[in-house]
């Protein structure tokens, strides 16, 4: 989240020490203000009947991924300093249904439980000491469930050269994809309220 | 949708749309003047010394294949190296972050597997221009001539705690004709047989 100034190290270790939190409470302030705190809002998004959550994190994504690109073609931002995370494709499909499966059952997904804590609320706390004890879980059975974890490895794959066209068509389609998510979310939401 | 949001998609779509524009280009499409750049700047290759630190630092952002036969491999191969045909290359998922170090018995096998990678989009690909010749002279048996001068003493300094930690010997107070020479000096000798000075390596 703080590429590329840590990367740079534009803002030296202290500087980084003094950015981290300002970022994270900037960051759970823009997590709360949708109400994104709040569980039965986001859980609201598995019954399709408040998409809040989709509209919020779609949005980030599409500045995010506008942002790095032009600053990037502008000369601000040297998008090969930024770390790729690698894809492991079954692995990860697994995880994301476990977390899907938590979020739903919690109502919270690890940003989310941190802004409730914050908020006061007992289930954002609950939610916390779940998280962290699933850490500690994944870490004592590791060796245990390595070899499924490394399966599958893709690299640091993007999008775009996965369905082997140019960054710019990549950024495109996502583009087109979230904004035609967004219209169609609304028409949802409106149907069922 | 209210006047806000439908700003906010437009401005969003036509960002969308000059990125397509602006950056048209198949990630399978090469941009030679690019590559011939980076040649030109030395960019596409590792020196042995370089190579060697970073293995003995544990450096954990560098891959070494090694694109040369099993027996050659099985006979001495650069400590953490991998063996990969060129066939196996060209399929091969490798962290793109990282460093990707090729080397073979001279340089250009891993010439060819460096323009493979890099068609690939492995951006941090290089090559050790000289291959194991390199590794084995400068790395596991570097040598200081009895008339050395400081640069040379400073760069043998720095190869023999290479040597050492590889288990190679670095030998002092050599005349002249017995210093190895490559694409790092400037003596115009003949380079000795690489194939063996390899047999003799760690």
């Amino acid at each position: 989240m703080t590429a590329p100034l840590t990367e740079t190290g534009a803002l030296g270790s202290t500087g980084e020490l003094v950015a981290a939190p300002l970022i994270g409470m900037a960051f759970g302030w823009c997590l709360e203000r949708p109400g994104l705190g709040y569980a039965p809002k986001l859980a609201g998004q598995f019954y399709l009947s408040d998409l809040t959550v989709y509209k919020v994190m779609f949005s980030a994504l599409l500045t995010a991924m506008l942002g790095a690109f032009w600053l990037d073609r502008m000369g601000l931002l040297n998008l090969s300093l930024v770390s790729m995370p690698e894809t492991y494709v079954l692995p990860q499909a697994l995880g994301g249904v476990l977390f899907g499966a938590g979020f739903l059952v919690a109502g919270l997904c690890p940003g989310t439980s941190c802004v409730a804590a914050a908020s006061g609320r007992l289930d954002g706390f609950c939610v916390i000491g779940g998280m962290l004890g699933g850490v500690a879980l994944f870490h004592a059975v590791f060796p245990w469930v390595q070899r499924f974890y490394e399966s599958t490895a893709l690299g640091s794959v993007t999008f775009a050269e996965m369905l082997n066209v140019s960054r710019g068509m990549g950024i495109a389609l996502v583009t087109l994809v979230a904004l035609g998510g967004f219209a169609i979310a609304g028409r949802i939401e409106k149907a069922r309220s | 949708m209210n006047r806000r949001n439908a700003a906010l998609a437009a401005t969003a779509a036509t960002l969308a749309g000059a990125a397509a524009l602006a950056d048209f280009r198949s990630p399978m499409e090469v941009d030679v003047a690019q590559l011939a750049a980076e040649i030109e700047a030395g960019d596409d290759h590792i020196s042995a010394l370089d190579l060697g630190e970073r293995i003995m630092k544990g450096d954990g952002d560098i891959r070494v294949l090694d694109l040369r036969t099993e027996a050659e491999f099985g006979e001495f191969h650069i400590p953490g190296a991998r063996l990969i045909s060129i066939a196996a290359l060209a399929k091969e998922t490798l962290p793109r972050d990282a460093t990707i170090a090729l080397y073979s018995e001279g340089g250009a096998h891993a010439a060819q597997a460096w323009v493979l990678l890099r068609l690939r989009g492995y951006r941090k690909a290089v090559v050790l221009r000289e291959g194991v010749y390199e590794w084995v002279s400068r790395v596991v048996e570097p040598r200081l001539a009895a008339d050395a001068t400081a640069a040379e003493r400073t760069e043998f300094e720095r190869a023999a705690v290479l040597s050492r930690y590889f288990g190679g010997v670095p030998r002092t107070g050599v005349g002249r004709s017995e210093l190895r020479t490559g694409y790092w000096t400037d003596a115009a000798q003949a380079r000795p047989d690489a194939r063996s000075i390899r047999r003799r390596g760690c």
